[in-house]
């Protein structure tokens, strides 16, 4: 009985070792210190389809700083985020305003993420416990519990990843009540210097209401070498490079 | 020594039990009219009953009653005409996209006093201090007065009017949030219904208290046809409010009206727009009959008590009756007609008193000051406490006394009935 046991305890500790090294060389591979990137956000509902472009700017996952670049009705607002804060310029009212906690779950540009998906610094490796629910050749899927102090969202993630290009292939996340709210997909591999990134994302809310919504984010260009003047983080950038 | 009354009611008993039951009526009346001592205090104990039961029912029913009226008539409003599925998402994708369509069939409807489109957003507004997110809801100024207590809560600077633009009427809580006064600035920052960013700077014009703590606290007003330039919501509305001329039958109303729209569009009542706050009320209510049935019980008890001390008086009494060949049905019939003919009496003028107390306090209510500023968080709106007059229910809290009256008397009759004759005439 006590071999027994010891087994189990054994199998259970490497399953979640290799979870966490799963989701660690991840989170290594789609972070990198610095990131610029242009990409498209293409958002459909049931008012029709509409097309956002932007240019981003990130250190690690605490500092980012994005332009919206098309339409031309939203063209130079712009936003930063410094650790879970988040600020917002409008040049139409030349006014920087800081995004309260209360409208964090609002829609970020009319799209199906929130603003709190926008700023949210969480990272999959200390927030969340992972276990490996199955390996299969390059495949694995994962899920992630968050632990007792994560301050997140989520009641849990499932997440299926391609093991060789360490990227992930479909997230599906649950409420507190473990029903299914969402599914985000990633596509299209392609390396980008050190890093290979799916370069379209596609995030579908299930909600019975929202059977036509979902956004698509798809990379124009991205770049993980160069790195990025600290003045892009600070207040003073969101009307300095808004034009 | 044979007591007077017993003489009198010996006397009658003779041609009562000769001439047959018909008669225990009429002595069962002389009996009270003898007692009066014991008559006057049976007569005020369920009398007093009475009133107090239909004043306390009256005013848990008015400040039920006045809650609502508050909520509804505050800015709900009795009906609302929406697109199906706003109530559950009232995002851009449950918008009334022809909103004139909309007003036509509205104003061809006879039932329908007074209607206006609104266009609700949740929008973020802003100072240099601080940032809010608040409902903004886009308002026709001069058709709102009647339709919502908008103007009338006006505390401060003035109320929208239809030509106004970048003109923004304020609760008062959230003005104290926001930290600004009539006349300062506050950037708004909100979604269009192409979801591009809305931003405007808009002048604090008035600012309003309904007294709806909740509601003054996350609500502002600006002029529609200036937000639907912001917003690009021209001809759209997120609903219709809207007052019939009778609310008071408002499920026939409502339905009726539903069957004028398309099977897109719904038709919902008060009852469907604040059912939170009628399921709220309904616990209430479930928590009062409790309070109430505790109530009931001590009145039972105190009536049965009464009647047993009362009836014990009469325990000779009785046994000299039943010695002169009157049956423990004839005694039973006689007591309970005794308290019959009571409880019909104090009951009527406990109805009679208590409903003039009762419509007295629904045209005057009772004011406690300050009590609208301890419960704001509750939803209360006023220090006035109003009963409300209600027909059927002073019938039913009436009747209610009726039956207990009636209902405490058979206990102390079955118990006297059980005394053999000899034994009831020797019972000191």
């Amino acid at each position: 009985m006590k071999w027994l046991l010891s087994l189990f305890f054994i199998v259970t500790s490497l399953c979640a070792n290799e979870a966490d090294l799963i989701i660690k060389k991840l989170e290594k591979n789609l972070r990198g210190d610095y990131m610029y990137a242009q990409m498209k956000m293409i958002v459909s509902s049931k008012r029709g389809k509409r097309t956002v472009k932007i240019e981003s700017w990130s250190k690690g996952n605490k500092k980012s700083f994005i332009k919206i670049l098309y339409p031309k009705k939203d063209k130079g607002i712009t936003f930063l985020k410094i650790d879970n804060q988040m600020w917002q310029y409008i040049p139409k009212i030349e006014r920087t305003i800081k995004i309260p906690p209360s409208m964090m779950l609002q829609s970020w540009m009319g799209s199906d993420f929130t603003n709190d998906d926008m700023v949210k610094e969480s990272s999959l490796e200390e927030d969340y416990r992972a276990k490996l629910l199955s390996k299969k050749g390059n495949s694995a899927t994962l899920e992630l519990i968050p632990r007792e102090d994560a301050a997140v969202v989520w009641g849990k993630i499932i997440i299926d990843v391609d093991l060789k290009n360490a990227v992930p292939v479909k997230e599906t996340f649950y409420d507190d009540m473990m029903q299914k709210v969402r599914v985000m997909t990633f596509s299209k591999v392609e390396q980008h210097g050190s890093h290979i990134v799916p370069m379209v994302m596609e995030l579908k809310p299930l909600d019975a209401s929202k059977k036509k919504n979902s956004t698509k984010i798809i990379f124009e260009k991205i770049n993980y070498d160069a790195k990025i003047d600290p003045s892009y983080f600070t207040k003073h950038a969101l009307k300095r490079y808004s034009r | 020594m044979m007591p007077k009354l017993t003489l009198l009611i010996l006397q009658n008993m003779h041609s009562s039990v000769t001439q047959g039951k018909k008669m225990i009526f009429s002595l069962a009346f002389k009996n009270i009219l003898k007692s009066k001592g014991r008559s006057v205090t049976t007569i005020l104990l369920s009398t007093i009953t009475t009133i107090f039961f239909i004043a306390y029912v009256g005013l848990t029913e008015g400040s039920r009653h006045q809650l609502i009226k508050n909520s509804v008539e505050i800015y709900t409003g009795y009906a609302h005409v929406n697109l199906k599925g706003y109530r559950e998402d009232s995002g851009y994708d449950n918008l009334i996209e022809n909103a004139g369509l909309i007003d036509k069939i509205l104003t061809k409807d006879p039932s329908i006093s007074h209607y206006a489109p609104r266009f609700e957003t949740y929008t973020l507004l802003s100072t240099k201090e601080k940032s809010v997110g608040s409902l903004v809801a886009g308002i026709i100024p001069s058709r709102e007065k009647s339709l919502s207590k908008l103007q009338s809560s006006l505390l401060k600077g003035d109320y929208l009017d239809d030509s106004d633009s970048n003109a923004i009427y304020l609760g008062s809580e959230l003005a104290k949030r926001l930290k600004v006064d009539v006349g300062s600035e506050i950037a708004m920052v909100g979604s269009s219904i192409d979801y591009s960013i809305a931003a405007d700077l808009l002048t604090v014009k008035g600012i309003f208290k309904t007294g709806l703590f909740e509601f003054d606290a996350q609500s502002a007003f600006v002029n529609k046809s200036y937000l639907d330039t912001i917003m690009l919501s021209d001809n759209k509305a997120s609903y219709f409010t809207l007052y019939f001329y009778d609310n008071a039958p408002i499920d026939k109303a409502t339905k009726a009206l539903q069957s004028s729209l398309d099977a897109e569009y719904e038709a919902a009542n008060w009852k469907d727009l604040l059912s939170a706050l009628v399921q709220a009320m309904e616990v209430d209510r479930i928590f009062d009959y409790i309070s109430i049935s505790i109530f009931f019980m001590v009145i039972f008890f105190v009536i049965m008590i009464f009647s047993y001390v009362n009836i014990f008086t009469r325990v000779r009494e009785i046994g000299l009756l039943r010695a002169l060949g009157l049956t423990s049905k004839d005694i039973f019939m006689m007591l309970f007609a005794e308290i019959l003919l009571l409880a019909t009496f104090s009951v009527l003028i406990g109805i009679l008193i208590g409903s003039s107390v009762v419509y007295y306090y629904e045209l005057h209510p009772i004011v406690i000051p300050g009590i609208a500023e301890t419960y704001k968080d509750y939803g209360i709106v006023s220090d006035e406490l109003p009963m409300r007059f209600d027909l059927f229910t002073i019938a039913w809290n009436a009747l209610t006394i009726f039956v207990f009256n009636l209902a405490a008397i058979v206990y102390p009759i079955i118990k006297i009935n059980k005394f053999k004759v000899v034994e009831a005439m020797r019972y000191v």
